[in-house]
């Protein structure tokens, strides 16, 4: 038992714990002083955790329920930078939440703990409990504006499917507890082997479904649009891109570890491949004719987790790379995009999409960020977006899926005609009457990190896509 | 084998870094201070030009030079890497990186590159004085001076295909400075397009040697080159090296104005002066022989065929552009003309098997060239933008520093002994004769007495003809006379480099290539000097003292044939008008009702299915919850069917 | 193969037909004579009163809550006692641990007026 290998969780849970008691013992108010020090505490538990990444900590606990490799550290980093991200993209806006502002920190580290707790865990019960975590926070934050019917009917909607989708995955666990008399991941694989029978697929659909539910595949995408839309605007970033990564950083170590022999080369990659296929085709097709920014990028992000489902397809070290690599752009490509809405939010408390109108003049900077973020998203080189995808289809073709390959590339380029439709109105449209953006230093700071970060990247991909690598590689030798 | 490298190698990418850095200052920054944005670029070149030195004296002067020829140094960051691709003879994986390449070519062209560009924007100080775009003027200069230097530094075909463009567009803005001027805007935009189709085939030629190498690196391809490629016969009759090797040669041709494709050089003289003699004189457009320089070992491994070709198209181009020359009045077009000869001449140093000679030749023309467009702008500019050689006259006397160094830039480029020309150009000719080519070499010879009778008719008219009244030049500033001086002093001294033993080509000759040293043919260089003062004489004689061109009266239909440059711009406009025009048209209505038919409709597609998916949206949770559940059974079901479980299901779950 | 999938077939055929005839049967041999009371939903119980679709307050939740956290702790207490002498000290610990991250819950509850009946 080396409880050094629980750093970073440990460290998280203590900020978070101390985050929430701070919050208690001040006084009522604006809270502003919670923002650095929320910030600090990621900061610090970013640092344990990249110490880990640097050194290649290699380790198991409690005979490989829990493990600290660096595919869990890189999973780890990327929730703590969406985390770091979040926050500091929303402190102007909870200073106007109407209650409840100094938990908003700690709920968001909570959630982030659950998200930390799924990428390391190799246990399904621990897995569970990791996503629980982190899904209860969500519950709370989506229905943050307790003033706003949206963000309560929002929040209402989540818990209910979110709970469905727990008890089909609870339920898949106990199956494959009933098959293998184990639920410890490596020993699942062991036990099943290569074997299949009905109630072997009844489980494995079943967890499947609990984590497709997460990362909203279609057709258990159904709740994404509206909980997108009804969330405070910071809280649709940071479900769009951390809770989506999170049930991908599962879903890939279950995949991969237990039912690797199951699903690969069998129909489950076949449906798999259906299922991917129809979420970026119908998932693109939605968002063109959304009127709603929050609404238009849940399709978007449908799309994307489509994409990124592609190097879960691929499934070997190449795929399980690409989808590390594109989760972490799509980070920040997704919170540059966001933090705009957030700032337009702010002044104008709107998420129409003609509400962006005039942006180029009203904000220049703000504009541009979300032009590059977008133009990301949409895979235009040479941003990050295009060297993601190109893993990602490069990935998969190598499996000799060409034709979805094909699908992602054509649905690319369908993408690029909702994203330029708001790179559109920004740029084209006067805007008269529309207030001027003023930006806050937190938010300056973060669309000029996502801008920067998305153009480097793009760039000079290879730092980030060596430590992908070396992540991939932890989990698959 | 590990060579002991110097140590200031590795710093090589600073060079290019500075202009870059500079750019980047004045473009964002101190854009509205016209004197600190020119400071700040003068001193970041200078600075590039001191690192070049440095690097220049760990070629040339440590004892390493030699065995860079074989071993060049490279220092490259990883780039991208992609794997689970396969192309070419990589097997698995294979990455691109970016870095840096040393060798003696590049110690030459590094030196002469950040010498001329420093020059350069001395000079521009006194030249763009008051002008309004000053700023802009030097941020582009240093966008220039990167790209040029990312060029040369390039250790990779796609890095040097980066530079290539970016220098291409360098030139766009430059030669396009004065936009509210129509004939400049024209003339960017010729220019851009032009050498566009010469990059075309650059580009597939990178394509192709990228899909049967799996690499693009410069020293890895040298390696992979072999016999073994040419037997595989892929496009008439032609190995893939060569034609590869064709279609690489493409991009020198758009780029160094070779025929046909050298119709935008004299166009471009639209620029400010200084740019003419940066950017159209000295470096951009010798882009293209360093390529070949760069490559050679790609044309020595293609079939003979093609280096027959490059030879020939450069002693065509040179004989071409030197008659046209004869018969401009335009100073700089007459220049213009002049560099088109002399990239001829380079190209044919190329073709005929001497790239020793060719990147001489690179070196000296850059000096003498650079001169002559800095002494027009000097001439230029106390005329008060006068550019027709008739209007001139009397300059000798006004502007001693100027026509002084004018003089000494002619007798180089008429290959006088003992002028840098001189050194460079009776190399190439005697190398052609050696290597079994007289006709190239005959013509190439009666190119040099061309030379050196236009270059003189130009000096003659100019400088010692009849003084004007209406003109009141005067000799322009210390800061634009300087750069003159200099490159004076280098247009003597220059090709001195080739006397002890050579060592120019002890140095610069192909990767693995054995030094054979090759000893002055007298002969050969006494007819050449001979044969550039008859050029001389003859010029003098028939100009001296003339109001109008003597020439022009006595033949008067040949006169008009090259005043108007063989018709070739008309020819091109007659093609596009007639032909491009209407193939543009049959496509314009191809475009406009098939394919945009095809684009609307799949648009129109794409909204009617968005919005008819969007309709399961129906914000109702029952629904939502009634799908999910739907679904699991659904998959539960295929994947069953899918996986042959059917039968397995019937007996209560196939649980054993 | 074949044999298999015509034992599907003849369960899939028996299936749906199974459910229809039983609901046709009724259908065709009973009478049908509807009263009042037949209609009602519940034939036998308790009425009910007033709308069925009411507000209740809140705070049963959240006493729900809090009680389902404390009952869980006590459920993690009894082993943790039981095997307590055989742990040692780390164990004791740990469990402290856990009651002070309980405790700090509790007290946000308490805080934030969850315990008040308003």
């Amino acid at each position: 038992m080396n409880y050094a290998l629980l750093a970073p969780e440990i460290t998280l849970a203590i900020v978070a714990v101390v985050i929430l008691a701070i919050g208690l013992m001040i006084p009522k108010g604006p809270h502003k002083g919670m923002v650095p020090l929320t910030i600090l505490g990621l900061l610090l538990t970013m640092g344990v955790t990249g110490g880990q990444f640097a050194a290649n900590v290699h380790g198991t606990f409690l005979n490989g329920m829990y493990y600290a490799d660096n595919y869990a550290s890189f999973f780890k980093l990327l929730f703590l930078t969406a985390a770091l991200l979040v926050v500091l993209s929303s402190t102007e806006y909870v200073q106007k939440l109407p209650a409840h502002r100094g938990e908003f920190y700690a709920l968001i580290l909570f959630a982030a703990l659950g998200m930390m707790i799924m990428a390391g865990s190799g246990d399904l019960i621990t897995l569970y409990i990791g996503l629980e975590t982190m899904t209860i926070s969500f519950y709370v934050l989506v229905a943050y504006l307790t003033e706003d019917g949206k963000s309560s009917e929002a929040g209402l909607k989540y818990l209910i499917l979110g709970a469905v989708s727990s008890a089909v995955l609870l339920y898949g666990i106990s199956f494959v507890y009933g098959l293998t008399g184990s639920t410890v991941i490596a020993e699942v694989a062991s036990s099943l082997g290569s074997s299949i029978s009905p109630a072997i697929i009844l489980a494995l659909v079943m967890v499947l479904v609990g984590f497709a539910f997460k990362i909203s595949l279609i057709p258990f995408h159904m709740w994404a649009p509206d909980i997108y839309e009804g969330a405070p605007t910071p809280v649709t970033a940071y479900l769009a891109v951390a809770s989506k990564a999170a049930g991908f950083a599962a879903l890939t170590r279950v995949f991969l570890i237990g039912f690797q022999q199951q699903v690969y080369g069998g129909s489950p990659e076949v449906v798999l491949a259906v299922l991917i296929a129809v979420t970026m085709i119908a998932g693109n097709l939605m968002a063109i004719p959304q009127k709603s920014f929050k609404r238009m990028m849940a399709y978007s992000s449908i799309a994307q987790a489509g994409y990124l489902a592609i190097g879960l397809l691929a499934g070997d070290q190449a795929g399980v790379k690409a989808v590390l690599f594109y989760a972490m752009i799509y980070v920040f490509a997704n919170m540059g995009a966001f933090t705009v809405a957030t700032l337009i939010a702010n002044a104008q408390g709107s998420d129409q999409i003609k509400d962006f109108a005039g942006l180029a003049r009203r904000s220049p900077f703000a504009a541009a960020v979300m032009l590059i973020s977008l133009l990301s998203l949409a895979g235009i080189p040479p941003l990050a977006g295009f060297v993601g995808k190109f893993y990602l289809f490069s990935a998969v073709i190598n499996q000799g899926w060409v034709s979805l390959a094909y699908i992602g590339f054509v649905m690319s380029m369908v993408s690029v005609y909702y994203y330029l439709s708001v790179v559109k109105t920004m740029y084209m449209e006067p805007g008269e009457g529309l207030p001027k953006i003023g930006l806050g230093g937190a938010s300056k700071f973060t669309l000029f990190v996502t801008m920067i970060v998305t153009l480097f990247i793009g760039i000079y991909p290879t730092p980030l896509a060596q430590m992908a690598i070396s992540a991939a590689k932890s989990l698959i030798r | 084998m590990l060579i002991e490298m110097h140590a200031s190698f590795q710093w090589a990418w600073l060079i290019p870094a500075m202009p870059l850095l500079s750019f980047l200052i004045i473009g964002f920054i101190t854009k509205k201070w016209p004197q600190l944005s020119s400071t700040i670029s003068i001193v970041c070149i200078l600075t590039s030009f001191v690192l070049a030195v440095w690097i220049d004296f760990g070629i040339f002067f440590s004892g390493v030079g030699a065995s860079l020829v074989d071993h060049p140094f490279q220092a490259t960051v990883h780039w991208l890497t992609f794997s689970g691709v396969h192309i070419g003879l990589t097997p698995n994986t294979f990455g691109l990186d970016f870095g840096t390449l040393i060798d003696p070519i590049t110690g030459v062209m590094l030196f002469v590159v950040t010498l001329v560009a420093s020059l350069v924007q001395i000079y521009s100080v006194g030249y763009m004085h008051g002008d309004k775009g000053y700023a802009r003027y030097f941020a582009y200069q240093s966008l220039f001076a990167m790209s040029m230097l990312g060029l040369v530094l390039a250790s990779n075909l796609l890095e040097l295909f980066l530079f290539w463009e970016l220098v291409g567009l360098c030139s766009y803005l430059l030669i396009g400075f004065w936009y509210f001027k129509v004939s400049a805007r024209e003339a960017a935009k010729k220019a851009f397009i032009t050498t566009r189709v010469g990059d075309f085939g650059l580009l597939i030629a990178i394509l192709f040697l990228f899909n049967k190498f799996g690499t693009l690196n410069f020293v890895d391809l040298a390696k992979l080159m072999g016999p073994g490629f040419q037997n595989a016969i892929v496009f008439g009759g032609m190995s893939y090296l060569t034609l590869t090797a064709f279609l690489l040669f493409s991009g020198p041709i758009g780029k160094s104005g070779q025929f046909p494709l050298h119709v935008w050089l004299p166009d471009a003289m639209e620029g400010p002066t200084p740019v003419s003699a940066l950017i159209h004189a000295a470096t951009m457009v010798v882009a293209g022989v360093y390529l070949l320089a760069r490559t050679y070992f790609l044309f020595q491994h293609a079939s003979p065929a093609v280096l027959e070709f490059v030879g020939s198209l450069g002693t065509f181009t040179a004989l071409f552009a030197a008659t046209i020359a004869i018969a401009q009045n335009d100073i700089k077009r007459i220049l213009a003309y002049s560099t088109l000869s002399q990239l001829g001449y380079m190209v044919m140093a190329m073709g005929v098997g001497t790239m020793t000679a060719g990147m001489f030749h690179l070196m000296t023309h850059a000096f003498f060239k650079a001169l002559l467009f800095l002494g027009a702008g000097s001439v230029i500019h106390a005329l008060h933008e006068k550019q027709d050689i008739w209007d001139m006259g009397g300059l000798w006397k006004k502007m001693r520093i100027t026509g002084t160094t004018f003089a000494i830039a002619v007798l180089a480029i008429s290959g006088i002994f003992p002028f840098a020309g001189f050194w460079s150009k009776d190399e190439i000719l005697g190398t052609a004769l050696k290597n079994g080519h007289p006709v190239i070499y005959a013509v190439g010879l009666f190119t040099a007495f061309l030379t050196a009778f236009y270059m003189t008719r130009l000096f003659v008219i100019a400088f010692m003809g009849p003084e004007k009244k209406e003109n009141h030049p005067h000799e322009s500033p210390w800061m634009m006379t300087l750069p003159l001086i200099i490159l004076g002093t280098l247009s003597v001294v220059g090709g001195w480099v080739a006397i002890p033993a050579h060592g120019f080509a002890y140095y610069v000759r192909p990767w693995g290539s054995v030094y054979e040293p090759d000893p002055m043919n007298w002969t050969l260089a006494g007819i050449s000097v001979v044969v550039g003062l008859a050029g001389m004489v003859s010029a003098y004689g028939i100009y001296n003292g003339k109001e109008s061109d003597p020439l022009a009266a006595a033949f008067p239909r040949v006169h008009t044939v090259l005043k108007n440059k063989y018709y070739v711009d008309e020819f091109y406009a007659w093609i596009i008008k007639n032909i491009v025009d209407g193939i543009g048209k049959v496509l314009y209505w191809f475009d406009i009702y098939v394919v945009d038919g095809i684009v609307n409709g799949l648009a129109f597609l794409a909204r009617f299915l968005g919005n008819w998916f969007r309709k399961a949206q129906t914000g109702q949770l029952q629904v939502y919850a009634i799908v999910f559940f739907f679904a699991v059974v659904a998959l539960f079901l295929i994947i069953t069917i899918g996986d042959g479980q059917l039968a397995a299901l019937t007996q209560l779950g196939g649980v054993r | 193969m074949v044999d298999n999938f015509g034992a599907i077939g003849i369960i899939l055929i028996f299936a749906i037909l199974f459910p229809i005839v039983m609901l046709a049967i009724p259908k065709m041999v009973a009478p049908r004579k509807p009263g009042k009371e037949k209609e009602t939903t519940y034939e036998c119980g308790m009425e009910t009163r007033g709308e069925t679709w009411i507000q209740f307050k809140t705070n049963y939740f959240l006493y729900a809550l809090v009680f389902v956290a404390f009952d869980v702790e006590t459920i993690f207490l009894y082993p943790w006692a039981v095997q307590f002498r055989k742990l040692g000290t780390f164990a004791f610990v740990e469990m402290f641990i856990f009651i002070a991250i309980l405790l700090v819950g509790f007290w946000y509850a308490w805080k934030e007026g969850a315990l008040e009946w308003k």
